[in-house]
């Protein structure tokens, strides 16, 4: 079977003792895409991705990589994917350069840490001959990046992969995801920025309590995404009513609505309306996400 | 190269302690020796002896009067509860280290996302753990040998019996080890595995020299590692070499075994 899917989850579920980890998931992961799983803290986003690497052993379900079942085919798997662990801890008592040549030997190949990617990242030699426990923790998340990229992955999974990077360096990380992308490489990976999300990701999957709460195609979140439109009218209209929207404000001649959804049926109603001018503001992401944590709250 | 190498990894990790056993046990050999050689000893606790109940007595003689003598010192240098406990240290940590701690903080969870199969890492591990008690092993051997040769004056017959103590002294660390690391793989992360392993060891230790002095538990004495090590006996001809090291090689084995098999099938949080 051509791999088309790279991730495949079906019902999968993870009991630790009595306590949940995940239930009855199922998603799917394109190949060349760049997926965004978001969640609160403790929804089950780590639990995930664990199962996707063999580390955790599911309750029931299958998972599939590659077309290969993850627990019979794990060491075939994960030498075609490359991973950073969430709050990603280095061997402390290595150097950065003995890091990078251990997780070399143990693929057993003679890959070296790309000169261009540690360039970018601004990791000199002088830092990679330093003991990784004396390195500061945003040096030691760009070890951890540079080690996931190394081997060139056909798949990169990436647990909250900006975490303690500077704003310079979030750009620097976007831009060889980008790149990485452009090359082949399908990328999944977990994060509370909801920017990120939105800039980098085709696909996302919600995750609440241990459960997936959305799917989602990006293009679509964004036209339903809440739209906030100001028209300021040339004379008064009375009873103003525009399809899909809310009147939040008004202020004289203007007046301030939320859009929920598409906005053919907006543009549809404003025509008809004598209007003097009109902003819409970029759909943001942030209030959508926030009511797919809340509804599933208010459950 | 070595560093980078999963091997090179346990020995870049445990390098700090395994000089220091090394150091440790030179010292304790060469000021035995030293020791034996240069003050009459015999007398002293000769006069201390006479004075305790005969059952303590006979304990006693069998496991350090022989030590009186030139070649029971040498063999009392390997069997002392100082380098007893050190290198039992040595052996418990080279496990939790690498199983327990590395689960506890993520290296773990980093070394499996790699094609790194759970059963080579527990087979590499065990080999290197092995290769670490063994370079001590042979530094007692070593300094046995020298020591005596500076003391006193070496033979074939006792170099043998030294090398038979050290490979005695060798596997009985292989079994400590290898049942911490059956704990270390079936237990969770933390300091848990090497606290149970130092409190069997402990319990171990006991129950063999309890074992000698009170009738009552003497039937347990078989299931003590320690039984099965009793260098002053080989220095004087008198153990059961063979028997002994097949008894703690085997019980290796079936820990390394039991090792895998956990490793296999657990979960790394």
């Amino acid at each position: 079977m051509p791999p088309d899917k790279i991730i495949s989850v079906e019902n999968v579920t993870k009991y630790y003792g009595k306590a949940i980890g995940v239930r009855d998931i199922s998603f799917d992961v394109q190949e060349g895409e760049i997926f965004g799983f978001l969640g609160p803290n403790g929804a089950g986003k780590t639990t995930t991705i664990r199962l996707l690497l063999d580390l955790l052993r599911p309750t029931s379900g299958l998972l599939k990589l590659f077309g290969m079942n993850v627990s019979a085919h794990s060491f075939q798997i994960r030498k075609k994917c490359g991973y950073l662990p969430g709050e990603f801890t280095a061997l402390s008592n290595l150097t950065g350069l003995e890091f990078f040549r251990l997780l070399s030997g143990l693929r057993q190949s003679h890959d070296k840490p790309n000169h261009d990617f540690l360039d970018r990242f601004g990791l000199s030699k002088q830092i990679l001959h330093r003991k990784i426990r004396h390195l500061s923790h945003g040096t030691i998340q760009k070890l951890g990046i540079i080690q996931a990229l190394m081997n060139d992955p056909e798949l990169l999974i990436l647990d909250e992969p900006t975490t303690g990077l500077d704003p310079l360096m979030q750009e620097v990380f976007y831009e060889l995801l980008l790149e990485r992308q452009n090359n082949g490489c399908t990328i999944f990976f977990s994060s509370h920025i909801l920017m990120e999300v939105e800039r980098l990701c085709s696909h996302v999957a919600i995750i609440k309590n241990g459960e997936i709460v959305g799917r989602e195609v990006m293009a679509d979140l964004k036209n339903k995404a809440e739209r906030i439109i100001e028209i300021t009218l040339s004379h008064p209209v009375a009873d103003l009513k525009l399809p899909n929207a809310i009147l939040k404000n008004s202020n004289g001649l203007t007046y301030t609505f939320a859009v929920d959804g598409g906005i053919e049926g907006l543009l549809t109603g404003l025509a008809k309306l004598p209007v003097a001018d009109i902003s819409i503001s970029k759909p943001g992401l942030e209030n959508l996400f926030m009511k797919y944590y809340t509804d599933t709250e208010n459950d | 190269m070595i560093n980078s190498t999963y091997p090179g990894l346990v020995w870049k990790t445990n390098k700090g302690f395994t000089i220091f056993s090394m150091f440790f046990i030179v010292f304790m050999q060469f000021l035995i020796l030293y020791i034996i050689t240069t003050i009459d000893t015999t007398s002293i606790i000769t006069s201390i002896l006479s004075q305790l109940p005969e059952k303590v007595r006979i304990f006693i003689n069998d496991s350090f009067l022989s030590t009186l003598t030139f070649d029971g010192a040498a063999a009392f240098g390997l069997n002392h509860p100082t380098v007893i406990a050190i290198v039992a240290i040595a052996a418990i940590n080279i496990p939790v280290r690498h199983i327990s701690r590395e689960i506890e903080d993520g290296t773990m969870e980093l070394l499996l996302s790699h094609p790194f199969k759970r059963t080579s890492l527990i087979f590499k591990l065990w080999i290197s753990g092995s290769l670490i008690l063994l370079v001590i092993a042979v530094t007692g051997f070593l300094s046995s040998v020298f020591a005596i040769q500076i003391f006193h004056d070496l033979t074939t017959t006792i170099g043998w019996r030294l090398a038979q103590i050290c490979i005695n002294f060798w596997l009985l660390f292989m079994v400590i080890m290898s049942y911490t690391l059956l704990i270390a793989t079936a237990s969770k992360a933390g300091s848990f595995a090497g606290n149970l392993s130092a409190g069997i060891t402990l319990m171990l230790y006991l129950l063999f020299f309890i074992g000698q002095l009170w009738d009552a538990i003497a039937f347990l004495k078989p299931y003590s590692i320690f039984t099965y090590f009793q260098p002053q006996k080989l220095m004087f001809g008198q153990g059961d070499f063979w028997g002994d090291i097949l008894v703690l090689f085997c019980v290796a084995l079936v820990c390394f075994a039991g090792s895998i098999w956990f490793f296999n099938r657990r979960d790394i949080p």
